[in-house]
């Protein structure tokens, strides 16, 4: 027990109790001169004394005695000790007096303290990280290797006097290769840096759920459980219900439990995402879904025919089945017309950046021209993981003559291992893939036709 | 008689460049793009100076060093360290394996032909 605290403490409450040694001793059947001595941490007091003393004060013993002052005095001994420290005279005995008389200030100093340890932290390990960077490394380099050049073509240009025209007009070819090359490298550069400034924390509730789903693999075992048993649910809203009433008080946990929600909205779009998953897994039970997909191969259409259920709702069913051996895993993602992906489930290897532009060459884009039909391409990424993409666009809002067609599109991804289980790798062995993107600005594909933004990484491995 | 000097380097315009202010300071200048093609080249006959890269594909050139130094034809070779990685780490690495000089990029034109012609000069004094 840190007895400095102790005595500090007693001193504090006596007087704001308004109280002298004499009066607060005589309650406690002790000398005022032992009190001062207690107080002034000159003896140590435990037991029946203590509590006795505590008593008198209207205090608990652990008030006078606590685990969290013990703790911040070890702090503050810790701050006096700092070597950093070491000229500014700190009164390290004194620790335990400004505990407990100013408690509030001790605590700052010590959430200070810690504070600073946490940001060195922080310092070494992005310091650590600069330094091992590969990208940064390699970067720099080219980007003195580029420089190299340029000074060194620009001083034979500067200094050479007898410089023939020829020769002269290779040099400023190789300084204008040179400088734009320096540019492109300096702005990818650039944009690395941009994109490390970026807290690995979600900033928006939207990036919160996203990452949430994504750490949850899109599977909830424990939403699914709560739904057991429940019969199928025939249409949407009763499928909302059913989620609703089942599985809310599931959703609120996980929600609670999640360390990422820490703001209203961002709990509130957690809970409605998933309600909607929820209640897709309401309409789609998953126990007879699985049978049933199998059963098909993993057509989407077949299982859509078969069940009854909506193609969108088949899809996202698929990226839920839960993992098995030779069961295969299903990305997805939905898009509208414009582009704009209104769903997104990643896997390995397939992980499209939400807020970016989509390759166009993607069957995704491709199955709006032709709605209602699924379409299957075999794709190679940059980064050269090959996909099978299965693409199918189905008509959205109000149906009539006069009605306005609408069409999401609805894509699975899967490996061409995974393609092989189901009924769309039939015939893939004998395609080639074909050299797709992922977004303009992160493909290095430089003679791409459909190019609309300049790719911004890319050029650095190019280089 | 003329010096000869190895260029170790695969940059394409630095080669360029290089091969232009050597040839003008009066050496003949040879080329090798890789780690292992300096290696080779030695036993064919060691140059008056070798102005050694370190990113070079194949073998890096602290390893085209050491094996250079532990041969009895490489290892009174001046050497030119020409490189972008100038950190202290990789200097010190060069001193310990007898690198003559050690010239980080972007290097002075004058100050890179000064030392080749100091090395060269050296060997033939």
């Amino acid at each position: 027990m840190s007895t400095s605290i102790v005595g500090a403490r007693i001193r504090e409450r006596r007087r704001s109790l308004g109280l002298t040694q004499a009066d607060l001793a005589r309650r406690v059947g002790i000398s005022a001169s032992y009190l001062n001595l207690i107080e002034r941490n000159r003896r140590g007091i435990a037991g029946k004394r203590l509590a006795d003393i505590a008593r008198a004060l209207e205090l608990k013993v652990s008030e006078l005695d606590g685990a969290a002052e013990r703790r911040l005095h070890e702090q503050l001994a810790e701050v006096a000790a700092d070597p950093r420290l070491a000229s500014l005279g700190i009164e390290a005995e004194a620790a335990g007096e400004l505990i407990g008389r100013f408690p509030g200030w001790g605590r700052a100093i010590a959430a200070l303290a810690r504070s600073e340890q946490e940001q060195a932290a922080l310092v070494r390990i992005f310091s650590d990280r600069l330094n091992h960077d590969p990208f940064l490394g390699e970067t720099v380099h080219r980007m003195l290797t580029r420089i190299a050049a340029i000074r060194s073509t620009a001083e034979i240009l500067d200094q050479v006097p007898d410089i023939d025209a020829a020769q002269a007009a290779r040099f400023h070819a190789i300084l204008s290769e040179e400088s734009r090359t320096l540019s492109e490298v300096a702005e990818a550069l650039a944009g690395y840096f941009d994109k490390a400034a970026t807290p690995d924390r979600e900033v928006t509730p939207g990036d919160a759920v996203q990452t949430f789903f994504e750490e949850a693999e899109h599977r909830f075992p424990a939403i699914e459980a709560a739904l057991a048993g429940a019969p199928p649910a025939a249409t949407g809203q009763a499928a909302r219900a059913t989620a609703e009433l089942r599985s809310g008080p599931v959703i609120d946990r996980l929600i609670e439990e999640a360390p990422g929600f820490g703001t209203a909205s961002a709990r509130s779009r957690a809970r409605r995402a998933l309600l909607a998953w929820a209640a897709d897994a309401a309409q789609a039970p998953l126990g007879a879904f699985t049978a049933e997909a199998a059963a098909h191969a993993y057509d989407i259409e077949r299982i859509a025919a078969a069940t009854g259920l909506c193609i969108g709702l088949v899809c996202r069913r698929l990226t839920a089945l839960e993992p098995a051996p030779g069961r295969p895993r299903f990305g997805y993602i939905a898009a509208n017309a414009a582009g704009a992906i209104l769903d997104l489930r990643a896997i390995r290897g397939f992980q499209p950046v939400r807020q970016a532009t989509l390759c166009p060459l993607w069957a995704l884009s491709r199955a709006q021209a032709a709605p209602e039909r699924a379409l299957r391409q075999l794709v190679a990424l940059p980064s050269g993981h090959r996909f099978v993409f299965v693409a199918r666009a189905r008509a959205v809002g109000a149906a009539g003559f006069a009605a306005p067609r609408d069409y999401v599109t609805d894509m699975l991804a899967l490996t061409e291992d995974d393609a092989a289980r189901t009924v769309y790798g039939a015939g893939l062995e004998a395609r080639a893939a074909e050299e797709v993107g992922t977004t303009c600005r992160l493909c290095p594909r430089k003679r791409c036709d459909h190019r609309v933004e300049d790719p911004l990484g890319a050029e650095i491995a190019a280089a | 008689m003329t010096s000869r000097v190895l260029l170790a380097e695969d940059e394409p315009h630095i080669i360029e460049l290089l091969c232009f202010l050597l040839g003008r300071a009066g050496f003949a200048v040879d080329i090798e793009e890789t780690g292992p093609g300096v290696l080779s080249r030695m036993a064919e006959g060691p140059p008056d100076v070798l102005i050694l890269d370190v990113m070079l594909p194949g073998m890096n050139g602290f390893e085209v060093m050491r094996r250079l130094r532990s041969d009895p034809v490489g290892a009174e070779v001046p050497v030119v360290m020409l490189t972008a990685k100038g950190q202290r780490e990789d200097r010190e690495a060069a001193e310990k394996l007898n690198v003559d000089v050690f010239i980080t990029k972007p290097f002075s034109n004058v100050e890179l032909i000064e030392t080749v012609q100091r090395l060269a000069h050296g060997r033939a004094a």
